[in-house]
């Protein structure tokens, strides 16, 4: 019982990550990224790509890695989209997403790419004579110290001020100096290092990585998205947390029935919309992105 | 020598021209009123010489620079500030936040904390709500708000699309003394207003936009004659 709570904040807290990733690109473009799973996927690759050198380096170096993707990403094709139709824009983001599971088949194959990453986190430890995994709780802390780090930037930066604003209403941010190049290419920054983050959690509970290793996790997110308020970084974070916590309680409580779960995650989604079509934190309409 | 020059200004959206021929000045320290009536291209213009539309064709000389097609956050950093219609303000955002906005738009970082303090002088009520979501604030409020969130940026032309808008006119005329102020202190003001009488009497001169040109130039004089007022800014024989 204990575990399958655990199970299901780390989920939470998982999905809550990816979630605010996505979350950051669509507040300043009005972009649903695709593409996230593609970066997902690509850290994933690079974390048990380079399991040989100590975790730190290989998680700086996935982050790099990611970062570098993800701008590429935004200077070579967003940026060149950007005031299209929102429409051809998530037609690009489909594209790309699908190019790159491609790209990716071509560099590492088609068959899932293996290796441990942190052997030290995998197993079990006892509290009380209750059975924990050491990466439930090591998912916690880190989406913890990860929601925290991203909190501060957001509520106590400036770029993070100028990343609300563009949120609300970029056309006006603009007319107040915010430059619009710089603060869409930190979003993307960003996107890419919770994506590395993400991966690096995932890698430790999974370590089978595809070429379509992060479309699940990305897609559930976007559902997360949708739910916690579409505008708002943190409905992304409050809908993601929300999705990864029924998700793993859907799975704990339906045993063999489990198969439903996504059928019943999803008519739960179509009851929080029906209620607030406008996400859980939604405070009026959309505002027009120009 | 003119602070601001627009010569023969053509700006509209896709293929539709909205302005078709509109030119003025304005010098350092003064105040410009643009009227007309609904749709003639007002707020198009000010957008135009902000940044928030490429003109088609024309120029903008704005201290000696050409701006036109220039990026919005371009254009406020030169030191051009646009308090759009509707004030625009974040209302999700505390006031404080709101002011520290502004400050993103200033050509010289130093001095910020005095030139907020400057804004709380100007506009006392901020000071009482600054830590109050923006929202939260009255018309009046916000719309002093949004001016002073401009401000801060130290402009020196400030353009303002219907500050008057949806403002009771007790609060109009307390938005209209604070803009005497500001021209006061030496910054330039080009106002778009749909009340004709008001700006017309306030500002230096104004100018009728009808067709998507300049009809007519008033001065404050043109503000007791009412149907002189009329026939400008409708049309004669209209």
């Amino acid at each position: 019982m204990v575990q399958s709570i655990l199970d299901a904040i780390s989920l939470g807290g998982l999905y809550s990550l990816a979630a605010l990733g996505l979350g950051l690109v669509f507040g300043v473009m009005r972009l649903v990224n695709f593409a996230h799973a593609e970066l997902i996927t690509i850290a994933a690759y690079t974390l048990v790509l380079t399991t040989q050198f100590p975790l730190a380096i290989s998680l700086l170096f996935t982050i790099i890695v990611t970062v570098f993707v993800a701008l590429l990403m935004e200077i070579s094709i967003y940026r060149r989209l950007r005031g299209v139709n929102p429409a051809i824009m998530l037609i690009a983001s489909f594209g790309l997403s699908t190019v790159l599971q491609r790209v990716y088949e071509l560099m590492f194959g088609a068959l899932p790419r293996s290796a441990v990453v942190a052997p030290f986190l995998r197993g079990d430890f006892k509290i009380a004579g209750l059975s924990i995994t050491i990466s439930s709780i090591i998912t916690i802390v880190l989406t913890i110290v990860i929601l925290l780090a991203m909190g501060y930037l957001v509520e106590r930066t400036s770029l993070g001020l100028q990343l609300r604003a563009a949120s609300a209403d970029f056309k006006t941010a603009r007319l107040l100096g915010v430059r619009s190049n710089r603060l869409i290419s930190a979003a993307f920054g960003l996107s890419g290092v919770l994506a590395a983050c993400v991966a690096l959690i995932l890698v430790i509970q999974n370590p089978q990585i595809s070429p379509y290793y992060g479309l699940n996790i990305t897609i559930l997110s976007l559902v997360g998205i949708v739910i916690g308020g579409i505008a708002s970084l943190r409905g992304a974070a409050l809908g993601g947390f929300i999705v990864g916590v029924v998700l793993s309680s859907l799975n704990t409580l339906l045993g063999n029935g489990r198969v439903y779960a996504y059928s019943w995650l999803f008519l739960l989604v179509l009851v929080i919309l029906l209620v607030r079509p406008g996400g859980l934190l939604s405070k009026g309409s959309e505002l027009e992105r120009v | 020598m003119a602070l601001l020059e627009v010569t023969n200004l053509v700006a509209g959206y896709g293929k539709v021209e909205v302005i078709s021929d509109v030119s003025f000045s304005l010098e350092p320290g003064k105040s410009i009123g643009i009227v007309g009536p609904n749709g003639v291209g007002k707020s198009t213009l000010l957008q135009a010489i902000a940044g928030g539309i490429a003109p088609k064709s024309g120029s903008i000389i704005f201290d000696g620079k050409s701006i036109a097609g220039k990026k919005p956050e371009d254009i406020v950093r030169l030191g051009l500030s646009l308090v759009p219609e509707g004030r625009q303000i974040f209302s999700g955002l505390s006031v404080k936040e709101n002011l520290a906005l502004g400050l993103t738009g200033r050509r010289n970082k130093k001095g910020a904390t005095e030139a907020i303090l400057k804004m709380r002088e100007l506009f006392p009520v901020l000071s009482t709500h600054e830590n109050h979501q923006a929202g939260m604030l009255s018309g009046g409020q916000q719309q002093q708000l949004a001016i002073a969130r401009a401000l801060i940026s130290e402009p020196k032309v400030l353009l303002l699309d219907e500050p008057s808008l949806g403002l009771a006119p007790t609060v109009i005329t307390d938005v209209f003394e604070r803009l005497k102020e500001i021209i006061g202190m030496g910054t330039a003001v080009v106002i778009v207003e749909q009340r004709a009488n008001l700006v017309t009497s306030f500002a230096e001169k104004t100018i009728v936009i009808r067709d998507g040109k300049v009809q007519a130039t008033l001065t404050p004089a043109d503000a007791a004659n009412s149907e002189s007022l009329q026939r400008s800014y409708f049309g004669a024989g209209e």
